[in-house]
């Protein structure tokens, strides 16, 4: 039993690993394919002002005529060591500039994450319960109309009415200039961009609880258990919900990325310093060692939630845990 | 359950936001690329309708304009995202399971890669960006999802005892395929292209605002609403609320009817009963 | 002593559709230590009969008309509160497919400890799990600590019926409705199954309906019979004259 533990967990190493190399390959060779002198990245602006013997030259001392296959291995040998290269905009370490903002995407994304995880969970109970009564229904339509807005036009116009009409709250950046420490104004900054993360998602989540809970409800053994002489309420709990959150947790943990990722678009509008502000800077100004980090990033969190969210369904479902499929299955979805 | 009803305010809305796009060249006063710096910031008006953005331009013309080119994109991201996902999942599906797996780690490859930064690469690589460039990178970013889709049914269908009925029966392939295995699977396949289409025009609208997409001069609904920052400088509420409300209207009258064709639910009754739905039910009789 | 008495009962479904009479006018009484077969086809309406009494249907189905009484208190318009008290303690159901009845996420033991505390909320955990292997003992669940732990996908149909019951019996009810109890199991099983009723009765002096569509099933374990066909009660009656009613009416055609 513990030798099959143990090999599952080095199996499921092994896929990791594997999955990461193959999506560097895949971000390595689109970034090199693109336009745009890879020079640039490590020289910045300079380049303009080498001649071309220079340029040439320093082509040569940094491999870039070598195949890509070479190139590869060099990259892939310097980000073993924690080296990703320089960042033509800011031109300094592509990790100094990434550490210095990955909080502020950690917090958004982490708080924004949280909030969703609990508010879907109950939104879902609340619907199931309510099922198809004028609640329910009123709640429905409200969310299939949120999400129906983008996130981009949803945070425009939240800076429209809470920023610019009635000025409760600051529209842009993370803190007020001066103000870096201060608790309270972080977190008023904060509050429109958590509204637009948590809107945005949401009702997603909170229907697929719903619908999830739907079926529970429907299942042969809450006959049995109304009849034990369970209220209504306590078989929805105690019994629909077990069922329900095996497929919640995984749904989550794939989520977990997405939610990270959705921050982007909001963290853009409202020119909050994270990695998605970074992340389209970069593509724009075509700053592709920045924006390979930044991508490999988000993929490998893609990649590890992804394998998360099967080990946690095959941990908490007993029909799954005990006769366990290799690997621990992967959540399709 | 009940059956679904079917959304025909939805239909007739998006059916009206269509033609107004398309057929409306002559209520179109005014050229959308033409910046009249005269009429900078107008309030919706008598002679502007729904008012001028911060460059001078006719924001009804705009709309009108900008849809056209929005709906374009939707279609053909959509067409051409559907294609790829019906083969490659019908390839999977049918493929013996060393091939399938070999496809299927693809697309979760390409799946771990965010999207919107797939797109941005593939947008580089294309250079400028038009129509026909972002409608392609568009459907080449949203296959994914539906391809998996459609293996799973093909697999599930593929295994089913009516299936291997019509075969003994003596229906050829394609009598097994039209008859039997496509109408089972049409219904997904069309709610998640009409899901698709959805999703082009909101990436093509969020590309175009953070300005990856098409630049400002190329009108679209996503470009429109690009200027919104010099917009909530100036308090110009019409051109952040006009154009975005004409995106989320025609998003979802889509959703609507794209639920709509996923087909009824036809659930059993909750057995959670508790009397809690009596009176409503007694008032419905 | 009539531990059940049932009068003129309709139970109908309001559909969009309309109104669909599933039990038409039904009148039948249960006595003490008795056990009463209901048989008749599938769909014509013995399981909503039973559902009905405690009230376990879903929304869209209502007692009409009739009135219920259950050890000699009428329930019909009980609030669902009063309902949920009764249920477990006086009433109790086993149903048709053991495998679905059971929450496969939840170990056996867990489900029938669960039926305990409900009804004896006094007793400490230890008590709660003596309880509970009393039960599995009661209906011939060998092991119970290793059963308790196991889930329903890993025993078999007639286990899984036996935990049922179990749970079913938890708080001593003196009815108990079996909605095609046997029907899903193996035959062999069905016949355990059907002896350990015989046996339960004899032990608990309980009441037993037994629903069924198979004849076999009556003519073995019931004392009378009731028939039923499309909604209405045909005939009740002592088994012997049921079914020679039924061999004489066939004979006739």
């Amino acid at each position: 039993m513990r030798k099959l533990y143990i090999d599952r967990m080095l199996y499921n190493v092994g896929k990791f690993v594997l999955r990461v190399f193959a999506l560097s390959v895949l971000v390595f060779t689109i970034s090199r394919l693109a336009p745009g002198d890879p020079l640039y990245a490590y020289y910045g602006e300079r380049v303009e002002k080498m001649s071309v013997a220079q340029q040439e030259q320093a082509r040569e001392r940094l491999g870039l005529n070598e195949p890509l296959f070479t190139q590869y291995a060099r990259w892939m040998q310097g980000a073993c060591r924690g080296d990703f290269g320089i960042s033509y905009q800011y031109k300094t370490d592509v990790k100094e500039v990434i550490a210095a903002r990955i909080g502020n995407t950690l917090i958004l994304g982490g708080l924004g994450f949280l909030l969703i995880f609990v508010l879907a969970l109950w939104l879902g109970l609340f619907c199931a319960w309510r099922e198809d009564r004028a609640a329910d229904r009123i709640i429905c339509k409200i969310g299939t109309v949120t999400s129906c807005v983008p996130e981009f036009w949803l945070s425009l116009l939240l800076l429209l009415v809470f920023a610019v009409w009635l000025d409760w709250l600051p529209g842009s950046g993370a803190y007020s200039v001066g103000k870096e420490g201060d608790a309270a104004d972080r977190a008023a900054h904060l509050v429109l961009p958590l509204a637009v993360v948590v809107l945005g998602h949401l009702w997603y989540y909170a229907f697929q609880v719903r619908n999830r809970l739907l079926e529970e409800v429907r299942a042969d053994y809450v006959l049995l258990a109304r009849m034990k002489g369970l209220r209504g309420k306590q078989v929805l709990y105690r019994h629909c919900l077990r069922g329900a959150l095996p497929s919640y947790l995984s749904m989550m943990a794939v989520a977990l990325p997405h939610i990270l990722g959705g921050t982007y678009v909001v963290e853009t509008v409202f020119s909050y310093p994270g990695i998605g502000t970074l992340a389209y800077e970069s593509a724009r100004y075509q700053d592709y060692n920045l924006l390979m980090v930044v991508s490999l990033l988000t993929g490998t969190a893609v990649i590890f939630c992804n394998m998360l969210a099967g080990m946690i369904s095959g941990r908490i479902d007993p029909r799954m845990r005990i006769h366990g499929l290799p690997g621990g299955g992967e959540v399709r979805g | 359950m009940m059956k679904k009803k079917f959304p025909a305010l939805s239909l007739l809305i998006l059916t009206a936001i269509v033609i107004f796009c398309f057929a409306c060249e002559g209520l179109m006063a005014m050229d959308p690329r033409y910046m009249d710096l005269a009429y900078c910031n107008e309030a919706p008006g008598k002679e502007f309708f729904f008012g001028t953005d911060t460059m001078g331009r006719d924001i009804f013309s705009m709309i009108c304009h900008g849809g056209r080119i929005s709906l374009t994109i939707g279609f053909l991201a959509t067409l051409l995202s559907t294609i790829l996902a019906v083969f490659a999942g019908s390839v999977s599906g049918c493929a013996p399971a060393r091939i399938d797996g070999v496809l299927m780690a693809l697309t979760e490859l390409f799946l771990s890669v965010p999207g919107l930064l797939l797109t941005v690469f593939l947008q580089a690589v294309f250079g400028g960006a038009n129509v026909y460039s972002l409608s392609v990178v568009i459907g080449l970013t949203g296959w994914m999802s539906m391809a998996k889709v459609v293996r799973t049914e093909v697999l599930q269908l593929r295994h089913t005892d009516y299936v291997l009925a019509a075969k003994c029966l003596g229906g050829g392939f394609f009598h097994v395929l039209f008859r039997h295995l496509a109408p089972n699977f049409f219904p997904s396949v069309l709610f998640m292209a009409v899901m698709n289409v959805r999703n082009a025009i909101i990436a093509e609208s969020t590309l175009s605002f953070v300005g990856l997409g098409l630049p400002v001069e190329e009108v679209s609904w996503g470009s429109i609403l690009s200027l919104s920052e010099n917009a909530l400088l100036s308090r110009s509420w019409w051109i952040i609320l006009i154009p975005g409300a004409f995106l989320v209207g025609t998003l979802l009258c889509l959703t609507n009817l794209g639920n709509y064709m996923r087909g009824n639910a036809n659930r059993r009754h909750s057995n959670l009963g508790c009397e809690k739905n009596h009176k409503k039910n007694m008032k419905q009789l | 002593m009539d531990v059940l008495k049932v009068e003129n009962l309709s139970v109908s479904f309001y559909r969009p559709e309309g109104e669909i009479e599933a039990v038409k006018n039904v009148s039948f009484s249960l006595r003490e230590g008795e056990i009463l077969a209901v048989m008749g086809e599938t769909g014509c309406g013995k399981s909503v009969l039973c559902k009905s009494i405690l009230k376990l249907l879903p929304d869209i189905a209502r007692i009409k008309t009739g009135h219920i009484y259950a050890g000699g208190e009428e329930i019909t318009d009980y609030s669902e509160e009063q309902m949920r008290k009764l249920r477990g303690s006086f009433f109790s159901m086993v149903f048709q497919n053991p495998m679905t009845a059971l929450n496969p996420c939840m170990s056996v033991g867990a489900q029938i400890v669960e039926a305990v505390r409900l009804h004896q909320p006094g007793l400490s955990r230890r008590e709660r799990r003596q309880r509970a292997a009393e039960l599995m003992h009661l209906v011939g669940l060998d092991h119970p600590g290793e059963r308790a732990r196991q889930y329903p996908f890993q025993i078999s149909g007639g286990m899984a019926q036996r935990c049922v019951i179990a749970i079913a019996l938890a708080a001593q009810p003196s009815v108990l409705f079996a909605d095609e109890a046997t029907t899903a199991l193996d035959v062999t099983v069905q016949a355990q199954i059907l002896d350990l009723f015989l046996e339960l009765r004899k032990k608990t002096g309980m009441s037993i309906v037994l629903v069924t569509h198979n004849p076999g099933v009556a003519a073995r374990t019931a004392d009378r019979v009731a028939l039923m066909k499309d909604g209405e009660l045909t005939g009740v009656g002592d088994v012997e004259e049921i079914f020679e009613e039924i061999i004489h009416r066939q004979n006739v055609i």
